[in-house]
């Protein structure tokens, strides 16, 4: 293997660690993005975020720091137009029944994307030689990343999955059944909130490191994955954590040996786990599936 | 002054290049408007934008095939599997449909990336994917989107009665005989082929704005689909007028270069922004009058075609109110 023989290279077991520790915050993370349907504001994030990266980089502002605050702004705007619960499911049970025509999550997540997206571009157009940092910006580097990232993404990791492991008994309930957590009178909204920026920080760390559509890949697919091996969401959040960790490293090493586009090769990765789970799992888990139902109620 | 801004609004498309982006962007803008339309009604936003992606690979195996001439047809047969792949996996709920886009997205999307970084030109190739050339578009090219502009008006106008009912009530568009799947898989193949049509010359960025904000622009300020459809489309053409004019005028007279599929999207943000604006201002107004109550808190669902004879369960229809999106 390629892999095996750069392994004493810097960069090698720099990408190798970014990887390990973005495939565990990503997959604790997707986790709570799947039950609640949080995909397509996920997607929201990472391409909202761009004009963040562009101003920042204007200013010569960290990168990480022009990403956060408009990630900030984004999830704020979705939440203030459209509700807080920020789900892109048509029957949410706290989506109001009427009177939001044109209001509703999926298009005002989709406005804010395209227009955040928009922003970055007309801001980069304006300069010379921007396609290139473009590209970076979609499919990342992680081959590139340095030492300040890395403690970046430890950092962000560490406060990320402290904060989903106190709060989650609350933020499960709130996931399946909003109603009655508002009812226990837990602070549904605040609970709410603290999903989306933890989704946010992650979404702000993890993209400058390996582009947004790696970042969309790892938050999603493994907890899909996972989703469909797991009916208890320990479990599943602990096999979407290894499986993120492992696509990455996988994905390293195929990028290696066939020398192809390394944060490409990990989402493909990601891709033929969740295809061989969705052909293999209904054989081998029989047809009693109990019902973890969240992301399936409709 | 009238005469002035007349001219201020038509001088520029003198020149051909800019009048063939300008029939390009009226075309796209408009059959993007209407077909935004059902993408609203039904919540499809994000499987609009995740086509956007997926037809990378589809452009990309195209070139590689047979050059420019590859890219429509590749990123066709591209979009259409996507859209294919999606209706089926949404049908048997075993995944969320979001999470289903996402992985559909991001696994298409890095094919195209893995078979384009064996190039060298990689980047110019990305970016050009991103923001299209509508200032280079050939009569070519707008024949073909022409064309599908005209199959998918047809298309949608066809079976606009059985699309909403679906989209209000699936459960009793099931019930009256109708086939939900095959009808979900042709608004979907509609929207695959709007995108494809539109990604060759206006870029990824502007499908997806040209596709939801029009017409979520329009459904703010109008309950009534006809009024909402034919708004969006006006508001999507206008929008590809303005856009284009600004960043004409913005680069050649003050010399500041501004990517004109992102000045297009700027500009139909203001114009979200702006009903948001009125919507707000109308529903403020209406709580100071006495008789309000009724009115904010149920607004009328945009009744459509619901209540017509096709429905068995029309009555309710309307009473539950907004679309409710795509419970299959």
């Amino acid at each position: 293997m390629t892999l095996w023989d750069t392994l004493g290279d810097g960069y090698t077991r720099r990408a190798l660690t970014e990887a390990v520790l973005v495939g565990l915050l990503c997959g604790a993370v997707g986790v709570h993005v799947v039950l609640r349907r949080l995909s397509f504001l996920t997607v929201a994030l990472t391409h909202a975020t761009f004009p963040g990266v562009v101003l920042a980089e204007l200013l010569g502002a960290p990168l990480v720091l022009g990403s956060a605050v408009f990630g900030l702004a984004v999830v704020a705007v979705v939440a203030l137009v459209a509700g807080a619960r920020g789900g892109s499911g048509g029957a949410l049970p706290t989506a109001e029944p009427g009177g939001r025509g044109g209001r509703d999550v999926s298009s005002v997540t989709g406005v804010v994307l395209s227009g955040g997206f928009a922003l970055g571009v007309a801001l980069m157009s304006a300069q010379e030689g921007f396609s290139k940092d473009l590209a970076a910006f979609l499919v990342g580097s992680i081959l590139t990343v340095g030492v300040p990232d890395l403690l970046v993404t430890a950092v962000t990791a560490a406060v990320v999955l402290g904060l989903l492991a106190a709060l989650r008994k609350e933020l499960l309930l709130g996931a399946f059944d909003p109603t009655a957590l508002a009812a226990g009178g837990y602070p549904a909204r605040r609970l709410d909130l603290v999903v989306l920026v933890a989704l946010e920080l992650t979404v702000v760390t993890t993209v400058p490191a390996v582009g947004t559509i790696m970042a969309i890949a790892l938050v999603v697919g493994p907890a899909a994955t996972a989703r469909l091996w797991c009916a208890r969401t320990g479990p599943m959040t602990a096999l979407a954590m290894a499986l993120g960790a492992f696509a990455g490293v996988v994905g390293l090493a195929v990028s290696a040996q066939w020398d192809v586009a390394a944060g490409g090769a990990i989402v493909l990765v990601v891709s033929a786990f969740f295809t061989g789970s969705l052909l293999l799992a209904p054989w081998l888990r029989g047809s009693a599936r109990p019902a973890l139902a969240a992301g399936q109620r409709g | 002054m009238s005469a002035s801004l007349g001219t201020l609004l038509t001088v520029p498309f003198e020149r051909p290049y800019l009048t063939r982006a300008l029939i390009e962007l009226l075309l796209l803008g408009g059959v993007a408007g209407i077909v935004g339309v059902f993408v609203l009604l039904r919540r499809l936003a994000f499987l609009a934008d995740a086509l956007t992606h997926t037809v990378f690979p589809g452009v990309v195996i195209g070139f590689l095939v047979s050059g420019q001439h590859g890219i429509f047809p590749g990123a066709l047969v591209i979009g259409c599997l996507t859209a294919t792949l999606f209706t089926g996996l949404a049908a048997t709920r075993r995944v969320a449909e979001d999470a289903t886009l996402a992985i559909l997205l991001t696994g298409f999307f890095a094919v195209g990336v893995v078979l384009v970084s064996r190039r060298s030109s990689y980047t110019s190739d990305l970016t050009a994917f991103l923001f299209g050339r509508v200032l280079t578009v050939s009569d070519g090219d707008i024949v073909t989107t022409a064309v599908v502009t005209g199959a998918v008006v047809v298309l949608l106008a066809a079976l606009r009665k059985e699309l909403l009912l679906v989209a209000f009530d699936p459960q009793a568009a099931q019930a009256a005989g109708y086939r939900v799947i095959a009808l979900d898989l042709a608004l979907n193949l509609s929207i695959a082929l709007v995108v494809v049509a539109a990604v060759r010359a206006v870029g990824t960025v502007l499908v997806i704005a040209l596709i939801v904000v029009p017409a979520a622009a329009a459904r703010l300020l109008s309950d009534r689909l006809l009024v909402v459809t034919v708004l969006a489309a006006v508001f999507g053409m206008a929008s590809g007028w303005i856009g284009l004019l600004v960043s004409y005028q913005v680069s050649v007279d003050h010399g500041i270069r501004l990517a004109t599929g992102a000045t297009v999207v700027l500009v139909l943000v203001a114009g979200y922004l702006l009903a948001l604006a009125a919507t707000a201002a109308r529903a403020r107004s209406r709580r100071t009058a006495p008789d309000a109550l009724a009115g904010s808190a149920t607004r009328p669902a945009l009744a459509g075609e619901a209540t017509g004879p096709a429905a068995p369960s029309a009555p309710e229809a309307p009473a539950r109110a907004a679309p409710r999106g795509p419970v299959r």
